[in-house]
């Protein structure tokens, strides 16, 4: 009930900031155009090498959970520590895992509803621009689950990392700066797809997802015992 | 409502509040004075579940703020100094937001809380355009949403205008009318007084407590002044009554310490007329609470 609250007050506010929804709307957009101009430039080729082609126009889908939630989550805490908020929130019940949950969710969700938004108006450019639709076995089962399986663990790692950097950071400036940290240990396993150091298959997919539900419950754990309410409260006049 | 017991907190080295033992009372103000650094923020907050003590223990509202601060706080309504609200959102969306998380089910009660407050017109505008004034009030209809029975309120006329500051005290006044222990730091003392019952002076230890009126006769003892129509040097050596602590003479004013003025002030004025005194005026000394605060921080100082 009070992480609905959190949430949704969290977004009326975060909304409510221009900058905010311009930025939300333009990346996804622009990683979907660059994944479509990688088809359309394709379009031509001979279909066996269509398939990678296409492979890595995917992985945009795959970056995008996890940079939304690097922007928008950096700034749930040393925005609310910066303008004087914070007090009255942990004067409240809220407990410090409702305010890190609830905070990352904030993140968490509108990145994944993009990311699927976008790939899904992908998927409709394709079917126009390629005169053969999709190359068969593209959007194999693996590729499915990553885009739809593992970005909610990948969006939740980046929002936590986020949210880590967030509170421990002590003005707005610094926790942006460091928040590009929340992307790299999410890319490792992009490179190793773009490489194609290994197979994109249901093994890899499944060590991947159990690599980030670990990594996300060690995250969470972590930033809540990081996040230190009598700290904040002293260092924050 | 509220009690501590040999309260402290330290902060590394420095010590912020020491061995702090005090009571607030339900339907009870009690003003907490004290210069910057004195600890009164730091006081509220262990209080209000934040901070927890290096040492002593504090029950508010029944429940200990070291073992139980999530019982504590929805019990606890604050006004931090800084109201921090939600300038982006509406000053009903700040109240709300923070109604749902003390668990107001009732949405009629964020309407009762702004009206309280005299904010009920103004609902819809975003904070961002308030006045200080306006937003203090909604920072203290926010303390009240959840109807608690303990209230702290840190300074909340600070850096107010006059006439922001006096709506926000006139909404206190009404306030301590409610059965709530309300504990107000301020540095204004014409606050303190319009305003509480009982005043305690914190310089890191608690240096005094008590009702205004016993707190100055503690200090200063009640003094009687006689206006008289000339100087009548050598008048306060001759008195001579076994009632009187010390007299003393300022031009045409005998100063006069007696123990107790209704029932030995006309002993006294007989006895001045006696000796030959031309009375224009006998009255109570007045002392300020500020000539309270001074001598009690500044004694501190000087011990």
């Amino acid at each position: 009930m009070r992480l609905r609250v959190l949430v949704l007050k969290e977004w009326a506010e975060l909304f409510r900031i221009k900058m905010v929804l311009y930025s939300c709307a333009f990346m996804p957009l622009l990683m979907a155009g660059f994944a479509g101009f990688m088809v359309w430039q394709g379009r031509t080729l001979p279909p066996e090498a269509q398939g990678p082609l296409f492979n890595a126009a995917l992985l945009y889908f795959l970056i995008l959970p996890v940079m939304i939630p690097a922007t928008l989550g950096v700034y749930s805490v040393v925005g609310e520590k910066e303008q004087g908020t914070l007090e009255p929130l942990l004067a409240t019940p809220l407990s410090d895992l409702e305010l890190f949950l609830g905070k990352s969710l904030v993140a968490v969700i509108p990145a994944l509803l993009l990311t699927w938004g976008v790939f899904g108006l992908f998927l409709l450019a394709v079917l126009f621009m390629m005169p053969g639709g999709i190359p068969e076995g593209v959007l194999s089962l693996p590729w499915l689950l990553s885009i739809f399986g593992l970005s909610p663990f990948m969006a939740l790692f980046a929002a936590l990392v986020a949210m880590l950097i967030s509170s421990r950071a002590s003005d707005s400036r610094a926790a942006y700066q460091f928040a590009g940290l929340a992307v790299v240990p999410v890319l490792v396993p992009l490179i190793v797809y773009s490489a194609r150091l290994l197979a994109v298959d249901l093994r890899f997919v499944a060590l991947e997802g159990g690599i980030l539900v670990a990594l996300d419950v060690a995250l969470l754990y972590l930033g809540i015992k990081a996040f230190r309410r009598e700290e904040i409260l002293i260092r924050w006049k | 409502m509220i009690q501590t017991l040999g309260l402290t907190r330290r902060y590394g080295e420095r010590v912020a509040v020491e061995d702090l033992t005090l009571e607030v009372k339900a339907g009870e103000v009690l003003g907490l004075l004290g210069p910057n650094g004195a600890g009164k923020t730091t006081t509220v907050r262990m209080l209000a579940g934040l901070l927890a003590p290096s040492a002593g223990e504090a029950y508010v509202a029944g429940h200990r703020v070291t073992r139980e601060p999530e019982k504590v706080r929805p019990r606890v309504g604050v006004v931090p100094e800084n109201p921090g609200l939600y300038k982006r959102l509406t000053v009903r969306q700040n109240l709300r937001f923070f109604a749902e998380l003390y668990g107001v089910g009732d949405p009629r009660r964020v309407e009762e809380a702004l009206a309280l407050v005299g904010l009920a017109e103004r609902a819809e505008e975003p904070v961002a355009t308030l006045s200080k004034g306006l937003r203090q009030r909604l920072a203290l209809a926010r303390a009240l949403v959840h109807d608690p029975p303990v209230l702290l309120l840190d300074e909340p006329t600070s850096g107010l205008d006059p006439e922001a500051a006096k709506e926000v005290r006139d909404l206190l006044a009404e306030l301590s009318l409610a059965h709530r222990a309300i504990l107000l730091c301020t540095h204004n003392l014409a606050e303190a007084e319009r305003l509480c019952h009982r005043i305690a002076v914190l310089k890191t230890r608690l240096l005094a407590v008590g009702a205004p009126a016993e707190l100055k006769a503690r200090l200063f003892g009640r003094r009687i002044v006689v206006t008289l129509a000339r100087p009548a040097p050598g008048l306060p050596q001759v008195l001579n009554l076994p009632f009187v602590r010390s007299a003393s003479l300022d031009g045409a004013k005998l100063f006069v310490a007696v123990e107790e003025p209704e029932r030995h002030n006309p002993l006294l004025v007989r006895r001045l007329v006696e000796l030959g005194a031309e009375i224009l005026y006998v009255e109570e000394e007045e002392r300020t609470l500020e000539e309270v605060y001074l001598e009690l921080v500044e004694g501190d100082r000087a011990a």
